[in-house]
Order: structure tokens, then sequence, then C-alpha cells
């Protein structure tokens, strides 16, 4: 699902990370763990298509990074690609709903209800659903977070410290709720935190 | 999902924002298409209302007031001419047709005119039931003011003495009698109550044989002129009249009894010839006692003054429209701004930066259709408005009509500016680092 080669990358500032091949097969997961500063996020946002590599390569889901362009990159990650943000960002405009909708629709999906019903059922966002995202509890903006971030059925989903706020019981709640909604989905998932209440949940680890 | 929805969405947001544009751009709008209308019927009101005349002769004045009074009726007249004295226009060949008109009272407020049927036939007026006038008396009634005052075939009315409908005594031994009524003719034939000449003047010796306090009414409305003609130019008129018209006196003479002191407000003349545009109105101005005025120059000049004035609005509308421009471009602006993690959040999704500006487009562009569109509709609204005040003051109403061309030519200026204003506030959206806006939060 997902290969690595060589991957380097230097910020404008100068600042240099090098970081170890990654190779995950389908439907398998993967914490990468480490402290703040060693380029965690970074990873991540190179693997999730958001910054282009200084050198090496990246391949997901069979898909050569180097190959797309700026357009088909964001078509890639609309269709290909679910990510969860350490902190959240919703489409303020809109209602929970109308967020949900709003990820399924592009690039050209068609609207499914049902599975947008269905997954609000599962996180308990049912009774919100037609709230502004604005009125959401942490708890509740939490959930439509990973709602979000899988929605639209990704071959991988990446999620960014999504435990960091929590409590050790939700802690355990929402990482359970993510390896759940994975399987439904067949997706990988890719985890970076410095969290290591998580650590036991996963087999598959990469320490930076 | 669609993007117009999401731009939609966006838009009503933020209502003080919203709001802001909105009015600049209404109120624009506004401005430019209720003084574009308003101009413009106003003018296509005067052509069609001098169209059937070239040249408006009466008693000396101010040129503008006789053509005010005598063909669109809304001023006082001059004065009086004698019919004697401009009857010689009847025999000019390079004259058409010259219609002696005479007012002298009205009903209601409402001008009662006596003229000859050509007058009529000038309008294109013609009866919707009834007859036209033949006997003193008779009138025929314009639509506006049948369908106002709810007369019918049949009624009678005494008039009141001069032009005005307050505290003025009425002719209550003379009643006129309504033979006919007239079809809409969208000019001023619509606003009158037409009778013959013989008319007016038989209810103005009826009244100048009454006593004093009809004297005083007289002087004031109808013959203030009457001293000064009568007598200061008198020799004059009758010079021109013995080499102008020989036969006149020959066939006119003896036909009614005080004929030389008979009087009209005005003679309402139609060229033959377009060299007499050039040739009459000089002759009457420097040969006689009375004065020619030519409608359509007239009007004209009365537009020109106009003019500037709806050039001054339009420019303070122009200004409005740009700072509305400069409104919405801030408001994007710093839309944009504020939602440079949506935006980001948008290419997670799968947007292309196409299609962000497209959303941030379509923001401006509904922005700017609905601030159009109401803007409009206050200036349609404005129209209706002031169409019941010119109605009910100067007798002219004013027609609701769709999108004209120079209105849209307006809508695509204002369209072309929130292009502009669109384009200039997303320039960062083509610069706009996603991986850092998102982890930045």
């Amino acid at each position: 699902m997902i290969q690595t080669d060589a991957l380097q990358f230097t910020y404008e500032n100068g600042s240099e990370f090098s970081f170890p091949d990654v190779h995950l097969k389908s439907g398998e997961h993967l914490l990468i763990l480490g402290p703040s500063g060693v380029g965690k996020t970074t990873l991540l946002h190179l693997l999730a298509g958001l910054l282009p590599v200084s050198s090496g390569t990246i391949s997901v889901a069979g898909t050569d990074f180097q190959t797309l362009k700026r357009r088909d990159m964001d078509r890639f990650r609309g269709s290909h690609i679910g990510l969860i943000f350490q902190q959240y960002h919703f489409i303020r405009s809109l209602s929970v709903y109308q967020n949900l909708v709003l990820r399924q629709s592009f690039p050209k999906k068609a609207l499914d209800k049902a599975r947008i019903k269905e997954l609000a059922s599962r996180l308990g966002l049912s009774e919100v659903l037609h709230k502004k995202v604005t009125q959401l509890s942490q708890g509740q903006q939490q959930r439509l977070s990973i709602a979000l971030g899988l929605i639209h059925k990704p071959d991988v989903v990446f999620a960014d410290e999504p435990t960091s706020n929590l409590d050790d019981a939700n802690c355990t709640t929402v990482i359970e709720l993510l390896k759940e909604e994975a399987k439904i989905c067949q997706s990988s998932l890719v985890i970076i935190t410095h969290d290591h209440r998580v650590k036991s949940h996963f087999k598959n680890q990469l320490t930076l | 999902m669609r993007l117009g929805f999401l731009a939609f969405r966006n838009m009503v947001s933020k209502p003080l924002n919203l709001l802001l544009s909105l009015l600049l751009l209404v109120l624009s709008v506004f401005l430019v298409t209720f003084v574009l209308q308003l101009s413009k019927q106003l003018s296509g009101q005067l052509d069609k209302n001098i169209a059937p005349f070239d040249m408006v002769v009466g008693a000396k004045g101010s040129p503008l007031q006789l053509v005010l009074s005598s063909v669109l009726h809304i001023d006082v007249p001059t004065g009086n001419i004698k019919l004697e004295e401009a009857e010689f226009l009847t025999k000019n060949p390079m004259v058409e047709l010259a219609i002696p008109v005479s007012y002298g009272d009205n009903y209601k407020g409402y001008r009662i005119l006596g003229t000859t049927h050509e007058y009529l036939d000038k309008y294109e007026a013609t009866l919707l039931e009834g007859e036209l006038y033949s006997e003193s008396f008779e009138v025929v009634v314009g639509s506006i003011i049948a369908q106002k005052l709810q007369l019918k075939v049949g009624d009678t009315f005494t008039s009141s003495h001069g032009l005005a409908s307050i505290g003025v005594e009425s002719h209550e031994d003379h009643p006129y009698v309504v033979k006919g009524l007239l079809k809409p003719t969208g000019t001023v034939v619509d606003r009158l109550l037409i009778s013959n000449l013989e008319s007016v003047w038989e209810a103005h010796e009826h009244g100048e044989e009454h006593g004093e306090e009809h004297e005083e009414e007289h002087e004031h409305d109808i013959e203030d002129e009457h001293d000064h003609e009568g007598d200061d130019d008198h020799d004059e008129a009758h010079d021109h009249n013995g080499h102008d018209d020989h036969d006149h006196e020959d066939e006119h003479a003896g036909e009614e009894h005080d004929h030389e002191d008979r009087e009209v407000t005005s003679f309402l003349v139609k060229f033959k010839n377009p060299l007499a545009m050039v040739q009459l109105p000089r002759f009457i101005n420097e040969n006689t006692n009375m004065q020619a005025a030519l409608p359509g120059f007239e009007v004209q000049r009365l537009l020109g003054l106009l003019g500037s004035g709806i050039k001054t609005i339009n420019g303070i509308a122009l200004a409005i429209l740009l700072v509305s421009g400069l409104s919405i471009f801030i408001s994007l602006l710093k839309t944009i701004r504020e939602r440079r993690q949506e935006l980001a959040l948008l290419r997670i999704y799968g947007l292309g930066t196409a299609q962000l500006l497209w959303v941030v487009f379509l923001e401006g562009l509904l922005l700017t259709l609905s601030g159009f569109f109401l803007g409009w509709l206050l200036g349609r609204i404005g129209i209706w408005i002031t169409s019941l005040v010119t109605e009910a003051s100067y007798g002219y109403n004013l027609q609701m009509t769709g999108f004209d061309a120079t209105e849209i030519a307006f809508l695509g200026v204002a369209l072309l500016i929130t292009l502009v204003a669109t384009l200039l506030a997303s320039i960062s959206i083509f610069k706009l680092n996603i991986s850092k806006t998102l982890s930045d939060a």
C-alpha cells in the first residue's frame, strides 16, 4: 500500500530530514513514534502528498507521487487518502451533515446518504447531524474529525496525534474506533504520535 | 455537493460583511437604473407628445412656457392671441396644418381644451364609445380622465374657471355634456377634455358679463396679455394681415359679429416643408405681435438642462459602484484570509486550485447578481412611486419595463468589477501551502 525509498525533505529554512523507508501492505496499520521535532508530521504530510519530496520516491496505492501533477495530486488525495488532524478543521459555514457530504463529493463521487447516516450513528453523531460544526462539543468534534477521515472509504487514513487531547478512557475508545472503522472500510491506518498509551494497540511500529 | 451551494453558505455566514457590500451595490444599481429609466421615459413621452407639431404660435413670453402650456399642457399659457391675427398661418403654403387651441376652464383640475377635430387626428386619438363633439359645450374625454373621474357618455358637469381646480368660480349655467370617450393614446390627449373653440369663447363671454369677482380671475389666468396685445401692437398686426392674407377679412367678416375680438391661446402648426422651420418662426417673431416656438428645440433644451443633472447622478452612482467593488474586494480578501484553513481543507478533499478560485468567484458573483437584481427592483419600485407622483401632479405616468440594453451593459460593468476584485483577492490561493496552513492552526 505504501512504499517509500530514501525519502528526504528540506525546509526553506534549511532544516533537513531523512526518513527510513516505509513498507506497508494493504490493510496493515503502522504507528510512527518519536519525540517532538523529529519530523513526524513532515513524514505524514509527505506520505499524504501535502508536501513535495526533496528527494527519494513515494508510492501510495500503486501510484508514484512523482508522476502526479499538482491538480492530479489534489484528485488523488481526494479519493484515496483520508486525513485526521491534530487540530480539527471543518468548513464552519456548513452543518455536520453538509461537511460530510462535501467530503464525499470530490472528485466525482456519488452522494451516499446511507453511508453518512450509518457512519454518523456508529460515531454517535446522529443527533447533531444538522447542527453547525461550531456548536459541537470537543468530543463530538473529535468524532466528526474521524468521520471526515473515513467517510469516502480511502485506501489509507493518516492520523496526526489523534489522542493527544484525550484522557486514558477516551484514548482507548478513539483508537478502537479508528481500528474498527478502518477495518470496515478496508483502509490502512497510519498514526503518528508521541503518546505511548497508543503503543500497545499496534504491533507494526516505526520509531523516528 | 455543488460548489455554488458552498459559495452561498460562505456568503451568508458573514451577514454584516454581506449587508455592507450588498447595500453599496444596491444603492449604486438603484441610482443608475432609476435615473436611466426616468430620463428615458420622460424624453420618450415628451417626444411622443410634441411629435404631431413642428411649431407653436402664441403670445409673446417664454418660448419654453409656450411649449409647456400649449403642447404639453403642464404650465400656464403665456397669454392669448387674436384669432384673426394668426389665421394667416392656415393659408401659408409651407404649412400643412394650423390648429387653434384655446384654454379657459377646467373640470376638477383637468383642462378643457377648445380646438378642432384635427387636433384629435394628429394624436391619432379615436373614440372608444360615443361620438365627437359637434355643438358647443359638448366634450370628448381622454382615457385617464374618464377612468379617474368615472365619466360616461351623457354625463354632464360644470367647469371651473381657470386652470386650477381650487377655489374658483364655476360656470353653472353652461354645463358640459360628455359626448364621447377616447381610447388611450399614451399622449397628452389622455388627460384632456376636448371641446370646440366656441365653448371656450361662450363660457368666457358669459363670465365677462358677470360681476367683478370674475374680473380678477380673468386678468390673472387668461387675459394677462390682453391689454398688451390689444393696444401696443395692434397696428403692426393689421399691417401684416393686410398683405399676407388678402381675402381673410372677406371670408370671415360677418360670420361672427365679434370675430375681431375672438382670442385663442395658441396655434399648433405642422409644416409641409422643412424649409418653413427656418423661415416661419423668424418671420413671426420679427413681424408680428406673437411668438413662434419650436417644441422640438425647446424640449431638447429642457432635456439638456436635465441631462447635466442626470450625468451628475450617474457619476455618483459609478463612484458608489467602485466603492462597492472595493467593498466586495476587501470582504473577499478578508474571507480568504480567515478561511485559509478551510481552503486548504478543500484541497485535501480533492478540489484543485481552479475550483477554489471558482468557489470564491461564485461568492462574488452571487453577491453581485443579488445586489444587482435587488437594486434593479428597487429602481423599478422607485419608478412606480414616481409615476404615482407625476401622474397626480402632471398627468405623466411611467411604464414598468423589463431590462433594457443600458442596464444589461451596467450589469456587465458590475460583473467585470467583481471579477477583477475576486481575482485580486484570490492571488493568495495560488500560493496556498496546505501542509503549513493545516499544521499552523
